[in-house]
């Protein structure tokens, strides 16, 4: 109840946290020498200290670890004294059999702790600092004590009594006394816990049985045919896919025995939360997780969980939060939109980390916040109307209780948005609450809209100085200047100064200020969670091989400090400034894409696939993967590309619309084209446009994809009209919403295909076109291929065109070797070679590596390709002019060469008509 | 009329085994329904039905339908046995246990019996400790409240309860109590199914626990659960069915049982409240209030069920009843959940909202599940302007109770009042599938579609029709009906809800400025469709108003003259006559 909310002591005193304060009363018992009674060298004492540092801080789990558990680490930490240390540990608890007891034992505890003036220590004497770590702990732990009833304390002892019985029952070598209090009801509670406990771990093992099962079986998902997925598997692939199976079923497939796991939990004397902080820790650091891994990260298991700590802390409101991020990546709508609407309910947005509400400060909640997260949650699941009704009401209401913060976010978050998704029109959507911004009204383009509201937000987040914000706009800004030409938004007296061209320097620009904001950065996310993190690191490797191998070297060497300290380094970036680094580089692999440098691409790709796929969510770091398999492909060939894509799938979990999978349909498809599989080929893309236009929402970008793989199809099939009508439609499409980088490739397509029906006039036009969007939006590879196909053109409309064929495609020979792919330059060769041949003041027996050479190279990237049509053709051209040379031998071998290829595009057809007829 | 006889007998039988296995709740259920059958007044003097005044015209109009409600069952109808199984040493001790519980010393009262094996002391055993786990448990809750909410505690038990009832089972040692009390554990671990299956045998072979029927009853929250149970007709389960379709929303088909019922019990109080209840939630005030008054009349001391008596008055705006109720209530019992409710009320209707919120509170306090005062605090805070709290108040309102579509609407409510308009209709969406026959619910969903930040008019409009549909006491959804259509452009929709609303304005006698604007508007859209017969006799109507719309009226009449005859101007007196 926001109106009357308990004042947070949220320092419960536990078993757990007892046996701890015997740790800490061995690790700082009063003595005169250096190394206290039971430890030998002062390595060992160290270690003790930083294991019960951890324990306070770790959150790895929401409950407080058993007596046996502390036992086995004990057991790692304690080497030599080990038994000592369980020995005392378990018979001083098993000694506090009254209520007496415990007030003494909290008596002592105060005298362990230093005074208030304890600034002059003795250096030998080991007295707890009251203000360090383990003093506070130790302080808070005496003054949870003393603010027990009497109740209260007959809790604790009957608590401390199952909890000993419980790490008697599992490890009996320990010998302890009887409580005498054990009653009959409590020796059946704890054979129930067990009970109950058991059947957890029964049925999370089944869920990962079952996961590990659905994973082996689906091995491609949902869309496909079998046909296809025995394509794929008939490439041999070198890598070793055993290796990680196993790690993967772990991860993946998260749909799983859900029913019997929807059991209550029968909560009991023997579970402890953990403090606030650390549970606050858990719960952000698997909000991460759940980001990073996506749908990937295991549903039920988590929620099962969640379950519990609902039922341990019904006021720890962020659970519901929790369930919403779980429920939103795994795509569960009505789960999604319950939780999130609860979780506002209950918190009114202002349940943050420390779960005191700032006092006084803003009686009204946050419901705002509330907003922006039920616009993103739309956007996710790809309802971008409702999207942006419900983000304009956010913009509305942050205006109204002045939270600029939230504001700053929300506008970011509208302009992804837009854009995102394709928009062909706002109006009547983006209104009212925008007109303070965009002073200019709601006659504006989308483009321009966008631009407005870029600024707007970039100003905004630099004035509140939200450095992520202000990083993450750049980059949304570079992507902005990448695609779109700038144009004044008002424009007043003569337009001559307008310059049609998008700006790569802005683009650099924007993205180097991003990178530049970013490093400058200094650790201000919390240090809680990075503290917390430390500390779990720390413990987890406990039970790491590496840790017993060091540990039994133990207290020989003393300088040998401990060796986890650095093998578990936290990095001091938050992980969200390392996503936003990473997508910077991101950013510009994907810019260099289109401005056509593929080197530079790559390397871009590389920097982010060793460097930032640990930060990164799984769902970029597959797209990196996609273009670095794409960038194989191109260059390298399919055989090649699929081993590769073969590794990815392993690593990436291949669910409908995933990355991969669509990069498999992508490679699929332009094999087949290659090859001449066209039934293939045209099953492909249907597949392509089935998962463009699914049930969430259409994605633009596929569905221009998809639709261009259509009309290749058919050109590759010889229907000129019906492709061209494709085309043209499509471009239709482009031009209402403004994709315009994609006009480019379409018009060129266009052309292409009028070529190819043999009507070059037409075509000029359209190359012509491609050509100046391609100047205007400095698309560098796909002008030289533009300007590729316009020398084709030329060359088509008579012999006496070939020198001006010939000059432009010089011209763009430095940009087609450098950068273009295997078929591009194969191309680019025969075509030069035919510009010669067709050329009548060109002789063959003159200059025969003039057009030799071409064609060699020409065919050896063709065959790499395994592009039989124009491998056939350049052997075909090699044939006639050996034999006009009167090589016979070598005409033969070309002749033989070009009969190969011919017979394999015409088998193809006829070896895959019977597995394709289902 | 033998019917009634042999309920008699066997209600009486089973008041004794009933508490004489302390099992008092259900025994005085059982006694109120003893007492409400009607006696045959040929036997009795009028002494004896002192109790039963026959007086108040509700119970007259039951009168008429008599129906004997009781089904040809395959239960024999046999009174049970007394006393057959412990003897007379044991009965000693299960006297003496027995007394233990009846002061409230259950542990005391389990160990007496602890080696006690005939059926009736086992049941007795195992009961207490049932008891004293939950008492122990209600301690530790307090106990135990840690600061993120309380920490479950659990009845401890229920563990070896289990255990031996089971056991006990499936040596088919046990008597329908034992099974009542084992559904009761099976239901508390969370085991419903087999808790179901459990309850079921125990009402069959001993259907006049009204517990045992009341724990089947809350595991009964599907009507798909309520199909499934394999019940065996008698005629106490024509009582729970009734008292599941209350629970299940189904209003009618309750209020039918209920009414049936009343054939032979005629005088029962429990079932003039439970009808009470479920004419309250099909909105019928006057004759719930009717029912109360009498009730009260002979229950003076009754604080069940009274909360809703209060609801009512506070609809009514009843303040002195009300507070005459609330001195009554808090003068028989202070600590009732009920009793806060309804001193709540009050404060509430004399607009004093914080004393009000802390009666709630304390309601809460009694009973945390307890739905409407977390739905009636949700209100209070709303008045002050205390959005949050509202929301959270609501909020909880929901979680216990989904189907709860007062607190939905609620939550819709605050929403809107924080200019969240888009935000809120996700709580008008929820409230209108759980009750879609309320018009207000339509009409606030509407409203809020036609706010000026959304200006959704074509959902606004599919609201309204939604509501128009219900029957919208308070007539406003055919205004806007017309006056939305009008604004859109479309003239001959709001024609039609301009002339329904007109009708409907005739037969309610109703006056007001939107008789005139519906006159006015289908005067001028039937001038303009050239139908100047209709539009004389709205323009005629027109002219019994005062105001500047006569005058509108008479330059319409005259315009239509001319263009009617071709004629210059007539005067309009002259038409008229």
């Amino acid at each position: 109840m926001t109106g009357a909310l308990k004042p947070p002591s949220a320092f419960a005193i536990t078993p757990h946290k007892v046996s701890l304060c015997i740790l800490v009363q061995i690790y700082a018992s009063p003595s005169q020498i250096s190394v206290p009674f039971p430890f030998s060298s002062v390595s060992q004492h160290n270690r003790l200290g930083v294991y019960l540092l951890a324990l306070t801080k770790s959150c790895d789990d929401i409950l407080e670890p058993k007596l046996d558990q502390i036992i086995t680490q004990l057991r790692e930490i304690g080497g030599l004294l080990d038994h000592w240390l369980t020995d005392h540990l378990t018979s001083r608890l098993s000694s506090l059999s009254s209520p007496d007891d415990l007030f003494n034992f909290f008596n002592d505890m105060r005298g362990i702790v230093g005074g208030p003036d304890s600034g002059v220590m003795d250096d030998d004497q080991v007295i707890l600092d009251p203000n360090s770590n383990l003093g506070m702990f130790l302080r808070r732990c005496v003054l949870a004590f003393n603010l027990l009833t009497f109740e209260g304390i007959c809790h604790l002892l009957t608590n401390i009594g199952i909890y000993c019985k419980e790490a008697m029952s599992s490890c009996s070598s320990y010998e302890l006394r009887r409580l005498d209090d054990s009653g009959n009801d409590l020796e059946s509670l704890s054979e129930y816990e067990n009970m109950d406990l058991n059947l957890v771990f029964k049925k999370i093992n089944e869920e990962m049985e079952a996961r590990k099962r659905a994973t082996e079986q689906v091995s491609f998902h949902l869309h496909l045919p079998k046909e296809l997925s025995t394509l794929v598997e008939d490439i041999e692939v070198f890598a070793d896919p055993k290796s990680e199976h196993n790690d993967k079923g772990r991860e993946s497939s998260p749909y799983a025995s859900s029913g019997d796991l929807l059991r209550d939990f029968d909560p009991n004397g023997g579970v402890f939360l953990r403090t606030n902080w650390q549970i606050q820790g858990y719960l952000t650091e698997q909000a991460d997780a759940i980001e990073k891994h996506g749908s990937s990260f295991t549903l039920n298991a988590f929620e099962l969980t969640l379950r519990q700590l609902q039922k341990l802390a019904p006021e720890l409101h962020r659970v519901h939060f929790l369930r919403y991020l779980n429920s939103l990546y795994h795509d569960d709508y009505f789960s999604a939109l319950e939780n999130l609407h609860r979780y506002f309910d209950y918190s009114a947005g202002i349940e943050g980390f420390d779960f005191v509400p700032p006092t006084g400060c803003n009686s009204f909640g946050r419901y705002e916040i509330a907003l922006l997260c039920l616009g993103m949650m739309h956007f996710h699941f790809g309802h971008p109307k409702q999207a942006l009704e419900v983000l304009t009401e956010a913009v509305r209401v942050s205006q109204q209780h002045s939270n600029d913060t939230c504001l700053a976010y929300t506008l970011a978050a509208i302009s992804n948005l837009l854009s995102e998704i394709g928009f062909s029109t706002t109006s009547g959507i983006l209104g009212l609450p925008f007109s303070p911004m965009t002073s200019v009204g709601t006659s504006l383009s989308v483009q321009q809209q966008l631009f407005v509201l870029l600024k707007g937000s970039l100003k905004r987040a630099e004035s509140l100085k939200l450095k992520q914000l202000v990083a993450a706009n750049h980059l949304s800004m570079a992507k902005f200047d990448l695609t779109h030409v700038q144009r004044p938004l008002l424009s007043f007296g003569p337009k001559a100064s307008m310059k049609l061209r998008t700006c790569p320097i802005s683009v650099c620009k924007e993205l180097r200020l991003g990178y530049h904001l970013i490093s400058e950065f200094c650790c201000e996310g919390s240090t809680m969670t990075t503290d917390g993190a430390f500390s779990t690191a720390w413990l987890k490797n406990l039970q790491k091989p590496m840790g017993s191998l060091v540990l039994s070297q133990d207290n020989s060497s003393r300088n040998n400090s401990n060796p986890f300290l650095f093998c578990t380094q936290p990095s001091s970036i938050p992980g969200s400034v390392l996503q936003l680094v990473g997508s910077s580089y991101l950013h510009r692999a994907t810019a260099w894409e289109i401005y056509g440098s593929a080197p530079l691409a790559r390397v871009n790709a590389l920097v982010y696939a060793t460097c930032f796929t640990d930060a990164s969510s799984s769902s970029d770091a597959a797209l990196v993967y996609v273009k670095l398999i794409q960038h194989l492909a191109v260059f390298k060939g399919y055989k090649e590309a699929f081993a590769a894509l073969k590794i990815a799938e392993e690593k990436f979990l291949c669910v409908s619309k995933s990355r991969i999978l669509i990069l498999k349909l992508q490679l699929l498809h332009e094999r087949a084209l290659h090859r001449g599989h066209l039934k293939l080929a045209q099953q492909v893309c249907d597949e392509l446009g089935v998962l463009a236009s699914s049930v969430t929402a259409v994605d633009m970008d596929l569905k221009t994809e998809a639709s261009l793989r259509h009309a290749r199809t058919l050109l590759a099939a010889k229907q000129f009209s019906q492709a061209a009508a494709v085309a043209h439609s499509l471009f239709c499409m482009c031009y209402e919403f403004n994709l315009q980088v994609e006009s480019a490739s379409v018009l060129l397509l266009l052309a292409e295909i009028h070529m190819k029906s043999g009507n070059a006039v037409v075509g000029l036009p359209y190359a012509l076109a491609s050509l100046s969007y391609c100047q205007s939006f400095n698309l560098d590879l796909l002008r030289a291929s533009a300007t590729l196909t316009l020398a084709e053109l030329w060359l088509s409309l008579g012999s006496n065109h070939t020198k001006t064929a010939l000059s432009l495609l010089h011209g763009a020979f430095p940009i087609i070797l450098g950068h273009g792919g295997l078929e591009l330059c194969g191309r680019a060769y025969i075509t030069e070679a035919k510009c010669y041949l067709s050329d009548p003041n060109f002789s063959v027996s003159d200059n025969p590596e003039v057009v030799l050479d071409p064609l060699r190279q020409a065919s050896d990237e063709l065959q790499a390709l395994e592009y039989h049509e124009l491998a056939a053709e350049a052997f075909y051209l090699m044939a006639i002019i050996f034999d006009k040379l009167g090589l016979l031998e070598k005409r033969e071998e070309a002749a033989a060469s070009f009969k190969n290829h011919i017979m394999a595009l015409e088998n193809s057809q006829n070896v895959e008509d019977p597995l394709l007829s289902v | 009329m033998s019917s009634k006889e042999s309920c008699r007998s066997e209600l009486r039988t089973a008041i004794r085994q009933l508490s004489d296995r302390c099992l008092y709740s259900a025994s005085k259920w059982a006694a109120e329904q003893l007492v409400g059958i009607e006696q045959d007044p040929t036997k009795f003097t009028p002494s004896n039905t002192r109790f039963q005044r026959g007086s108040s015209s509700i119970r007259r109009r039951f009168r008429t339908n008599e129906i004997t409600s009781t089904p040809p069952t395959g239960v024999a109808y046999v009174s049970t046995p007394v006393m057959e199984e412990d003897e007379v040493i044991h009965g000693d001790f299960y006297l003496l246990a027995k007394s233990y519980f009846d002061c409230r010393e259950y542990r005391r009262a389990a160990h007496v019996l602890r080696d006690q094996t005939g059926k009736k002391s086992v049941f007795l055993r195992c009961y207490a400790l049932y008891l004293a786990g939950e008492k122990r448990k209600e301690e530790e809750m307090i106990e135990l409240e840690g600061p993120l909410g309380k920490s479950d505690a659990v009845n401890r038990e229920l563990v070896s309860l289990e255990r031996e009832l089971s056991t006990l089972c499936k040596n088919n040692m046990i008597d329908p109590f034992g099974l009542y009390l084992y559904g009761l554990v099976l239901k508390e671990k969370g085991n419903e199914n087999l808790a179901c299956k459990v309850l079921v045998e125990s009402v069959n072979s001993y259907p006049w626990n009204w517990s045992a029927w009341s724990e089947l009853q809350s595991l009964c929250t599907t009507v798909d659960i309520l199909n499934s149970l394999n019940l065996s007709n008698h005629w106490m389960k024509e009582f729970f069915l009734a008292s599941v379709y209350q629970e299940l929303r189904m209003h009618n088909e309750s209020l039918v049982k209920y009414e049936n019922l009343q054939g032979n019990f005629t005088f029962s109080n429990y079932i003039q409240a439970q009808i009470a209840k479920a004419r309250y939630s099909l909105r019928e005030f006057e004759q719930v209030e009717v029912i109360f008054e009498d009730l009260l009349r002979n229950d003076p001391y009754r604080v069940e069920d009274m909360d809703t008596y209060s609801n009512v008055l506070y609809t009514k705006e009843c303040f002195s009843a009300l507070s005459y109720l609330a001195h009554r209530v808090i003068m028989t019992d202070k600590y009732r959940p009920e009793s806060c409710c309804i001193i709540g009320n009050y404060y509430s209707l004399k607009g004093q909202h914080e004393k009000s919120v802390m009666y709630f509170r304390r309601a809460l306090k009694l009973n945390k599940n307890y739905l409407s005062a977390w739905t009636l605090m949700g209100h209070e805070y709303v008045e002050m302007k205390n959005t949050p709290a509202a929301v959270d108040a609501y909020r909880r309102a929901v979680d216990i109770n989904p189907r709860d579509y007062r607190a939905w609407y609620g939550l819709g409510q605050a929403y809107e009042m924080m200019g969240m308009p888009h935000y809120a209709l996700h709580y008008f969406r929820k409230s209108v599938f759980f009750q879609p026959i309320d018009s207000r619910l339509w009409i606030a969903m509407a409203q809020c579609y036609e706010s000026e930040q959304l200006h959704m008019l074509e959902e606004a409009i599919k609201c309204y029709k939604r509501a128009a549909n219900c029957n919208d006491t308070e007539a406003i959804a055919l205004h806007r009906l017309a006056k939305l259509h009008r604004e859109l452009g479309h003239p001959e929709e709001a024609a039609f809800y301009y002339k329904k609303d007109l009708e409907r304005m005739e037969a309610e006698e109703r006056e007001g400025p939107n008789i005139v604007e519906a006159l006015m508007f289908l005067a001028t859209h039937y001038k303009a469709q050239k139908r100047f017969e209709e539009a004389e006799v709205y323009c005629t109507r027109l002219l019994d108003y005062a105001g500047p719309e006569r005058e509108t009226a008479k330059n319409l009449l005259r315009g239509m003259r001319i263009a009617q005859s071709g004629f210059p101007s007539m005067d309009v007196e002259h038409f008229h006559s």
